[in-house]
């Protein structure tokens, strides 16, 4: 079992790893992210290169968040690092059931895995080190009229058809938009998948969970949310409250350097510049 | 709403209606100087909305004789301290610009009361335009509205203005969802009473407001209650009854039967109840009027609902 310092070294780790993905995006800092910070951890007294990989597996993409929206290659070395990364600890495969069936916590990472693997292959399909990572499956859908906490439901057996279920498990709007949240790093372009089917059809459940979340001043959790918003606007779809303003709001009394940086991801789908 | 819900709002509103006749001494006015009755609105301020309560319960339909006696005697006291409706015709002459005797006076009228000293004030006041114009916060100018609709005078010269008045809350300019406080929570529970008279005219929200609010509502309501704020929770509660397509959770009223106390009051918020029974009247019986409304129009929808196919 992970300690609670470890988690908070991992943690703070990550929230500084934020820092230069956000700094390499906005040209505010060096180009290398996930290199350099893994060098500073081996380089550095109280560093330790084995929680600045596990960093890189907490933010999965978003490592790449800056040559993805840029347009930028990643310098030399950058693919390397996220190839050892992911080879330190190779995603689970077959990866684990999603919820209800399988671990939440396992799941989830199974798709930031998914996430960061597939960014990689697509940004540098020659260089990539990595094998792809495996698919996990569909996250539950959301149902907007169930209870807005009921947790993810099996569908009836053999699915209800009739009412235009795949046989995918229900779930209230509440805890799936905030799971939606902690897949935030998969909102990113040129990524699509069950994950993001999931986003499209549960246009409204983001925007209440958003909004939820906001007014809980809970803004990690709305600017992850309102990051899908801005996935989804980009996406072309409609949605039922203007994700600008909502991510500015969210960014400007937001703090941290992972609220930051989904902040900025967020401005770019939109399609504003960096502040 | 299925059967388990509607039976739990029978029973939250039924023991809510008994303890607020139970406590109507602690709502007397007897002990305030008539003087101050006649210029300070707060003074009398809960036996209107006690009023309130009462009136709907009788206009309901679905309340049982025992319920029905219980409300008939509470609107009846409510009369009482009134002076038969007497202070509200004085407080009419010395303040000439205030509304709320007006407000109050159209729960005694869905009850059935009259006062024809009062009703030709009424009618004489709501043809002036300045009744109009008073300096109210926007939702404020709806319950004046309201009640004139309910007096039956919301017609030729000194009709409202439905869709401006509408237009000037901040529910009718449908905002950013997530950018509401406590108190405008409240505004817009009273913008959404006063459009659909508590609930008898679900078609008066304005079709893009009942969207805005069954979109938002379940958020609101999930806050709130989560913030332990009982009162603003069972408001917005009554609103999600007041819709065209009537919006309630089994779990808020699993929650708001769970904080009611034994002998049926609920309180405000989840901070510690004390003081004596004076006290926690003075303290809770807004509340508790809030939840005896809720749980009487939860049941009038639930029964005037057809039911979906299935279900």
């Amino acid at each position: 079992m992970i300690s609670e310092r470890a988690r908070t070294a991992h943690s703070e780790s990550a929230d500084q790893l934020a820092r230069r993905a956000l700094d390499a995006l906005q040209g505010t800092g060096g180009a290398a992210v996930a290199a350099a910070h893994v060098e500073s951890a081996s380089s550095g007294s109280d560093g330790d290169p084995a929680v600045a990989l596990g960093a890189v597996r907490i933010l999965g993409a978003d490592v790449l968040a800056p040559y993805i929206l840029t347009g930028q290659s990643p310098p030399a070395g950058e693919t390397e690092t996220l190839g050892l990364a992911l080879g330190a600890l190779p995603p689970t495969d077959p990866p684990p059931a999603a919820p209800p069936d399988g671990p939440e916590q396992a799941w989830t990472m199974a798709w930031i895995d998914w996430g960061l693997s597939t960014a990689l292959s697509r940004l540098d399909p020659a260089r990539s080190p990595a094998p792809a990572a495996p698919l996990p499956q569909a996250p539950p859908r959301c149902d907007d009229s169930a209870p807005r906490h009921l947790p993810p439901t099996p569908a009836p057996e053999g699915g209800d058809r009739a009412h235009g279920s795949d046989g995918t498990a229900r779930e209230g709007w509440v805890p799936w938009s905030v799971r939606m949240g902690q897949l935030a790093s998969l909102a990113l372009p040129g990524l699509d998948g069950p994950v993001h089917d999931a986003a499209r059809s549960g246009v409204l459940g983001l925007a209440r969970g958003a909004t939820r979340a906001t007014l809980r001043r809970d803004f990690p959790t709305a600017a992850r949310i309102t990051r899908w918003l801005a996935w989804l606007d980009a996406d072309g779809q409609r949605l039922p409250l203007d994700p600008m303003l909502l991510t500015e709001h969210t960014g400007l009394l937001g703090g941290g350097d992972r609220t930051a940086l989904d902040t900025a991801v967020a401005r770019r789908l939109l399609g504003v510049e960096a502040v | 709403m299925s059967p388990a819900p509607a039976r739990t709002a029978h029973d939250i509103g039924s023991r809510a209606l008994t303890w607020l006749h139970a406590n109507r001494e602690h709502g007397a006015l007897s002990d305030v100087p008539r003087a101050d009755l006649a210029d300070e609105a707060e003074a009398y301020k809960a036996v209107g909305e006690t009023a309130l309560a009462a009136s709907l319960v009788l206009r309901s339909g679905v309340a049982g004789t025992a319920e029905l006696g219980l409300a008939r005697e509470l609107l009846e006291f409510c009369w009482g301290q009134l002076d038969d409706g007497s202070l509200l015709y004085e407080r009419m002459l010395r303040h000439p610009l205030a509304t709320d005797p007006m407000e109050t006076y159209a729960h005694f009228f869905r009850g059935g009361y009259r006062h024809p000293k009062v009703e030709r004030l009424i009618a004489h006041t709501v043809a002036l335009r300045s009744t109009h114009v008073v300096e109210h916060i926007p939702n404020r100018r709806l319950a004046v509205a309201n009640a004139a609709r309910v007096v039956g005078l919301d017609h030729g010269p000194g009709a409202s203005d439905w869709a401006g008045l509408t237009r000037a809350t901040w529910l009718g300019a449908t905002p950013e969802p997530w950018h509401i406080d406590w108190l405008t929570g409240y505004s817009v529970t009273h913008t959404a009473f006063h459009l659909t008279d508590w609930g008898r005219l679900p078609d008066g929200l304005p079709t893009d407001l009942a969207h805005y609010l069954t979109r938002w509502l379940p958020v609101w309501t999930d806050i709130w209650a989560e913030a332990g704020q009982w009162d603003l929770m069972a408001e917005l509660m009554i609103v999600g009854t007041c819709l065209p397509e009537p919006w309630t959770e089994d779990d808020d009223w699993q929650r708001l039967a769970a904080v009611q106390h034994a002998d049926g009051m609920v309180p405000r918020d989840d901070q510690p109840v004390d003081g004596d029974a004076a006290q926690r009247f003075d303290a809770h019986q807004h509340p508790t009027i809030v939840a005896l409304i809720a749980g009487t129009l939860a049941l009038v929808r639930a029964l005037d609902t057809p039911k979906q196919p299935g279900s």
